[in-house]
């Protein structure tokens, strides 16, 4: 049996940026992992998640979180019709927030692509969405950003990796 | 320049190899494929040796591409080539492109099930090899239930065992509400939220179940799971572990809606993880 786990792209930011896509995918796997470990100025962003360069209003997401913002108890939300799926961070220069994010079955093009993304930082939170993107098509192309508080940067050091992975 | 020299093994002259044509390096699991292409006068070369910098690390083949192994992943290498034939060697080729071995993963495929036209009541998998040491199931799923238009839960047995051995802990974001609930001595377990007929079309559901030292015989087995649907202002998202009351090693594994089948397109894919 073959390894189907792989590493396609790997990017560390020498210097901010507002926005990080990983290009030209090949549609050779199932699925799509991106690691993230983002670095930003202080403060509450969304790290939000767009495919295919798609920047209209074709994103929701549901999630289910707990953090030190929250008043002891776990809370969920939700958002339809977005122009990304959005992860509730609270990033800062130093400590990173680090995400998982799972695109399952990607390169087919009968159903809308759901994601699958956690999100712990161990000093603030702990977080699962599940996101989607109403489209059939092909994801062909993954970029991270960080939404909210103005012109925000990912920051120096900041660290992605998009794996591929093949089933049987 | 080539040079004529005898072989000492058939006495014919035969002239050195004439210095290939570097191509393309590309990176594999602490390994690099190296391409190139064999020069078209001077004498045959017997066989080829790709050589990496830093490291100075060979491979050998007859034919274009050539294996380079037992490389540090996350170094970045380049290559050359050379022919060889029992007159001698050619020169090295001009270095080829750099690339950077990538980590050995111990991820291994070992089947899919995707539902076709007509649908299934369920998707199984049978005869799971013991010689991982986890087991993931990743997949997309939608059912077509008798009265549509909720979200469904996702059920499954290991070993077709339907005695009432499986427990369950879940926490389930709705959108306006964050819930837990606990189900003991069930008679199947739990794998999330499934998506319906009735909810908008095309989208499905999606889940990432890890099965923990799925085949071992002295402990119960414990599975956890990432699942959810989103359907633009509906949807669920859900944490889950679970426990099989059994000591048996997992040797198959079934899935399937709580009411109706799957939908065309629901696909589940298993994979074996093996520890070094």
């Amino acid at each position: 049996m073959a390894i189907t786990y792989e590493p396609i792209a790997t990017t560390t930011l020498g210097s901010a940026t507002a926005t990080v896509t990983f290009s030209s995918i090949s549609g050779s796997y199932t699925d799509l992992v991106l690691v993230t470990n983002p670095l930003g100025s202080a403060g509450n962003y969304d790290l939000g998640i767009r495919l295919n360069s798609d920047t209209g209003n074709n994103y929701s997401w549901t999630s289910l979180r707990f953090n030190s913002d929250d008043s002891g108890s776990p809370i969920s939300d939700r958002a339809s019709n977005t122009n990304y799926v959005a992860m509730k961070t609270n990033i800062s220069t130093t400590i990173p927030f680090p995400s998982i994010i799972q695109i399952q079955n990607y390169s087919n093009s009968t159903t809308n692509k759901s994601l699958l993304a956690r999100s712990p930082r161990g000093d603030y939170a702990v977080s699962a969405i599940v996101g989607l993107w109403r489209n059939t098509s092909a994801v062909t192309s993954v970029s991270i950003s960080l939404f909210g508080g103005g012109s925000a940067n990912l920051a120096v050091n900041s660290t992605f990796t998009l794996y591929g992975i093949a089933s049987a | 320049m080539a040079i004529n020299r005898t072989s000492p093994k058939k006495g014919k002259i035969i002239d050195i190899p004439t210095v290939p044509t570097i191509g393309a390096a590309t990176a594999g699991a602490g390994s690099a494929s190296v391409a190139f292409t064999p020069a078209t006068v001077g004498g045959p070369a017997f066989s080829y040796t790709a050589l990496s910098n830093p490291g100075s690390i060979t491979g050998t083949g007859t034919t274009s591409p050539v294996t380079v192994s037992g490389l540090t992943s996350g170094t970045s290498y380049t290559f050359t080539v050379r022919g060889t034939n029992p007159s001698g060697n050619s020169e090295y080729t001009s270095a080829s492109n750099s690339v950077v071995p990538v980590v050995a993963t111990d991820f291994e495929s070992i089947a899919t099930v995707t539902v076709g036209g007509g649908g299934a009541a369920y998707a199984e998998f049978t005869s799971i090899p013991g010689t991982f040491t986890h087991l993931q199931i990743r997949g997309i799923h939608r059912n077509t239930p008798t009265t549509p238009g909720a979200f469904y839960a996702i059920k499954y047995q290991y070993n077709g065992d339907t005695g009432s051995n499986y427990t369950y802990h879940y926490i389930v974001g709705t959108g306006s509400a964050a819930n837990a609930f606990a189900g003991t001595s069930q008679s199947d377990g739990w794998a999330g939220v499934c998506t319906s007929d009735g909810i908008t079309a095309s989208v499905y559901s999606a889940g990432v179940i890890d099965i923990l030292d799925y085949a071992n015989t002295n402990k119960y087995k414990t599975m956890r799971l990432l699942n959810g649907t989103d359907a633009n202002g509906s949807g669920e998202a859900f944490f889950m572990s679970s426990l099989w009351m059994s000591t048996s090693a997992i040797t198959s594994i079934k899935l399937y809606p709580n009411t109706g089948n799957w939908k065309q397109y629901s696909q589940f894919a298993l994979y074996g993880i093996k520890e070094a």
